[in-house]
């Protein structure tokens, strides 16, 4: 293998160097080496497992490499902590929000930073040139609001730039668009590109293929603790190059019309009216996948709570000819089931066994006249693990320890168990590498052939286009459009209807 | 296209507005009607202003004389509170202080070094909390558990001989400046310790708006790691937020020891609950990151005079019911209020 040597020159800000981490029987970094070139947006791309979140956190300082060295601006590197890494010039945006909602943006900026005398605090340049960074890079926010005040991506927006205000040469984002409608991410993208313009290089780790095509300069692929290539973006020929280099194989799966559909419709849902929603009609037959796509905000939360019977709504909503919607006990009964989106925290006891996990929502089926049939549990266990292709060793293993795809499938199975045949995924594979991502996909598709309906709520195209096979458009809470999948879906318009333009407007 | 962001962000801050003015005020409110409650319900036997009445000169002196303890506890408490710690062991905190400090006293140790040697003692107690809940890392609730249990003990030790406190007798007597620190008049009718207690919530209040500690307090209790990552040495900002109780637990006892001409070793029991109740009771957050001195102040007034002004007109044994009432109302409104910042 020939080692593709770019002439070393200075302007390379960041370089690893036979970077490797061992953990007990794993080597989660393998003998990687790669250098980012100064004032660009460097992508760093792989599956979740691939050693993205290992390095990372050896630039930060909050994992010390076993073997291999880092550079910064051509000068050792090897940071003992976050706070070293901060001291040389890395910075990390991580994908949980290090912001203090208690203390205004400016307190935020300059947390840490203060001038004090005699423990008191004193006004400073500081303070000036921290407003005068956050202007630069997004005027709308006032220094002097409460930081609980603002939205998820403004507060990200914060944090980015007390970074930038610290004299940070490297800006590390992990993930940052995952909790961000579209609109909000095209701010972010031109916050970023105006970093970039700015002589600060950014570290780009997305799962979202899309973006690291509008928003990259490089591309540094990792794939099993190994590297595997860094690349111009523009000398990769699309996306289906950059997945094949990720995984080796092939994912991206276009969308086939499917056909055993019934034309029973086994749900309607007439008039839901709430604070959010206004006035939203539609049905759903048999056998069919569709999708409610919309950006954060337009109201698909809120129709998957609706039909769930979560939320109190005005309106009708029937199921197989009986009114449901009172509550989830009426829903579960007849046969509706809700994956929410935040699957750790509302849709698993991320302390109890997959075995236990299952059942929960039907734990009836367990109980023989009161008495517990543990044979029915392990044997549901065992079935589920092998039908959706769970990966573990045990049926016994803490849910907590599976990885966020292996963990949907628990849901769903969970949901399966109770005999659900409509089910309401919110955002089924968001925080799913894409190897898993394709699995759950096929999963829905089995589920929906064997006669069963299913409801995606999704802030992500290229899902509901891959996956459904009718679209529902959503705008600030009304159901603006319908669109039936096919091979001719035309994606501008969708983007235009969900962001608020016309209806049959522009093309 | 032209895309209008802005609108739902104005009208978000258009309801927040009122929400956050009542968060901000409405413990001066809840003052004001308290007072006129108490004030009009003796309306039937006394005159306002008059003797007997709530309002009434003598009676408003004496609710401050011996709200001096809470007073002076309440501001420490709250920014410990803010930080997202508790300490459970302010009131064993303040029994050990007061019968230190009257020992020092009743063995002819004058005013000045006493005070100061009792504020020392609470400045070693502090620092024992800090260290378990920093350096050993017990969680507050139960570290401060502990050393409730030890201080306590030690008071009740330095007191033994079967006498139940520190006072006047056998030989020895109280000093005449020990009694007068709390009751006797040095400015508008009220004592030293009332003053002190004043003097500590105004150094306190600026301490929060003003100071690294009070800064780094808000961080470290509303986003702990991010605090760390702003490269705030968060252990060492509990361990003076724990000393700043301590402090203040054993200016509270000196102050409660005085009052009563003794020193008891049971004086500060519940001491620890009336701080939580005052606490909440002026907005701070259980969950840290929220809280100011100032209404904690206020609620202290609150809470004393409910009590004592009761005292005419209930049986005393309906107190602690009516203070649960004025508690649940209080912590219910705070809820109401920041539910509706959250969700406009």
């Amino acid at each position: 293998m020939t080692d593709h040597n770019q002439s070393p020159v200075p302007s390379h800000v960041l370089a690893v160097n036979g970077l490797t981490k061992d953990y007990p029987g794993v080597r989660a970094v393998d003998n990687v080496s790669f250098s980012i070139q100064s004032g660009t947006v460097h992508c760093l791309v792989g599956e979740n497992g691939a050693g993205k979140s290992t390095l990372v956190k050896m630039l930060t300082g909050a994992l010390q490499p076993t073997s291999g060295s880092m550079s910064v601006n051509g000068s050792q590197y090897l940071p003992g902590n976050p706070q070293d890494a901060r001291d040389g010039g890395i910075a990390t945006l991580f994908q949980e929000l290090h912001v203090v909602d208690e203390l205004t943006v400016l307190e935020n900026l300059t947390l840490g930073m203060e001038r004090s005398r005699f423990g008191f605090l004193i006004k400073s340049k500081l303070e000036d040139r921290v407003v005068q960074t956050l202007y630069a890079i997004e005027p709308s926010i006032n220094p002097s609001a409460r930081v609980s005040t603002l939205s998820v991506a403004q507060k990200q927006i914060v944090e980015i730039a007390r970074a930038a205000s610290s004299g940070a040469s490297v800006i590390i984002m992990d993930e940052p668009t995952a909790a961000l409608s579209e609109r909000e991410v095209e701010r972010l993208f031109a916050v970023i590109r105006r970093l970039r313009d700015s002589a600060v290089t950014v570290v780009y780790i997305s799962h979202k293929l899309e973006e690291i095509f509008q928003l990259g300069d490089a591309v540094t692929v990792l794939r099993d603790g190994k590297h595997i290539a860094t690349k111009q973006l523009s000398d990769v020929a699309g996306r289906s190059e950059l997945i094949e280099m990720m995984i080796g194989r092939s994912v991206f799966q276009d969308y086939s019309p499917r056909t055993n559909i019934s034309d029973e419709k086994v749900l309607r849902a007439e008039g839901l009216t709430n604070s959010v929603l206004r006035d939203v009609s539609f049905h759903i037959n048999r056998g069919e996948i569709v999708g409610f796509y919309g950006l954060v905000g337009a109201g698909k939360t809120e129709i998957a709570r609706a039909l769930f019977g979560a939320d109190k709504v005005a309106g009708s909503i029937e199921f197989k000819g009986r009114p449901v919607g009172r509550s989830p006990k009426q829903a579960i009964a007849a046969g509706i089931a809700l994956v929410p989106e935040e699957r750790r925290t509302q849709g698993l006891f991320t302390n109890l066994s997959i075995r236990e996990n299952i059942p929960v929502m039907n734990l009836r089926r367990l109980s023989n006249n009161g008495v517990f049939r543990a044979s029915v549990e392990h044997d549901a266990a065992v079935d589920y693990v092998n039908r959706l292709n769970i990966a573990t060793e045990s049926i016994d293993k803490h849910t907590e320890k599976l990885s966020g795809g292996n963990q949907q499938k628990v849901v769903f199975a969970k949901c399966l168990f109770a005999d659900a045949d409509l089910l309401l995924l919110d955002e089924p594979t968001r925080g799913v590498d894409v190897g898993a991502k394709t699995e759950i996909y096929d999963i829905i598709r089995n589920l929906a052939d064997d006669g069963n309906s299913v409801a995606i709520f999704s802030s992500e195209l290229e899902e509901v286009l891959g996956i459904c096979d009718r679209i529902f458009l959503l705008y600030s809470g009304s159901l603006e459009a319908e669109v039936i999948n096919g091979t001719n879906v035309d994606a501008p318009h969708i983007l235009n209807v969900v962001t608020g333009g016309h209806v049959g407007g522009v093309q | 296209m032209a895309q209008s962001t802005n609108i739902s962000q104005a009208s978000v801050s258009a309801g927040n507005q009122v929400a956050q003015f009542l968060k901000n005020y409405y413990i001066y409110f809840v003052l004001v009607g308290v007072i006129v409650v108490l004030s009009v319900a003796n309306l039937d036997r006394y005159d306002l202003f008059e003797r007997g009445n709530f309002l009434y000169d003598k009676n408003i002196i004496n609710v401050l004389r011996i709200s001096a303890p809470l007073l002076t506890l309440a501001g420490a408490f709250t920014l410990l509170m803010v930080s997202g710690y508790i300490d459970l062991s302010v009131g064993s905190a303040m029994s050990l202080s007061a019968v230190i400090y009257a020992m020092l006293a009743i063995n002819g140790v004058p005013f000045l070094p006493a005070f100061a040697l009792t504020v020392l003692a609470g400045v070693g107690m502090g620092l024992i909390n800090g260290f378990l809940v920093v350096r050993l890392k017990i969680t507050p609730v139960i570290a401060t558990l502990i050393t409730l249990s030890l201080y306590k003990g030690v008071a009740l030790l330095l007191v033994q001989d079967g006498v139940s406190a520190i006072k006047s007798g056998g030989g020895l007597k109280m000093p005449v400046w020990f009694n007068s620190y709390g009751r006797e008049a040095v400015w508008l009718g009220l004592p030293m310790a009332f003053w002190i207690a004043v003097a500590v919530t105004i150094a306190l209040v600026v301490a929060q708006n003003r100071s690294l500690l009070g800064k780094y307090a808000a961080a470290t209790g509303g986003n702990p790691t991010a605090a760390k990552l702003s490269g705030i040495n968060t252990s060492k900002v509990v361990i003076w937020l724990y000393v700043l109780v301590g402090v203040s637990a054993a200016l509270a006892g000196i102050a409660r020891s005085s009052f009563m001409s003794l020193g008891d070793p049971l004086s500060g029991d519940g001491m620890e609950l009336s701080a939580i109740l005052v606490v909440l009771i002026g907005g701070t957050a259980f969950s840290g990151g929220e809280g100011r001195v100032l209404r904690s102040f206020i609620g202290a007034l609150i809470i004393m005079a409910l009590t004592i002004g009761m005292l005419t007109l209930v049986p005393a044994y309906y107190q602690t019911l009516v203070i649960g009432s004025a508690l649940l109302a209080a912590a219910a409104s705070n809820h109401l209020v920041s539910r509706k910042e959250t969700t406009s």
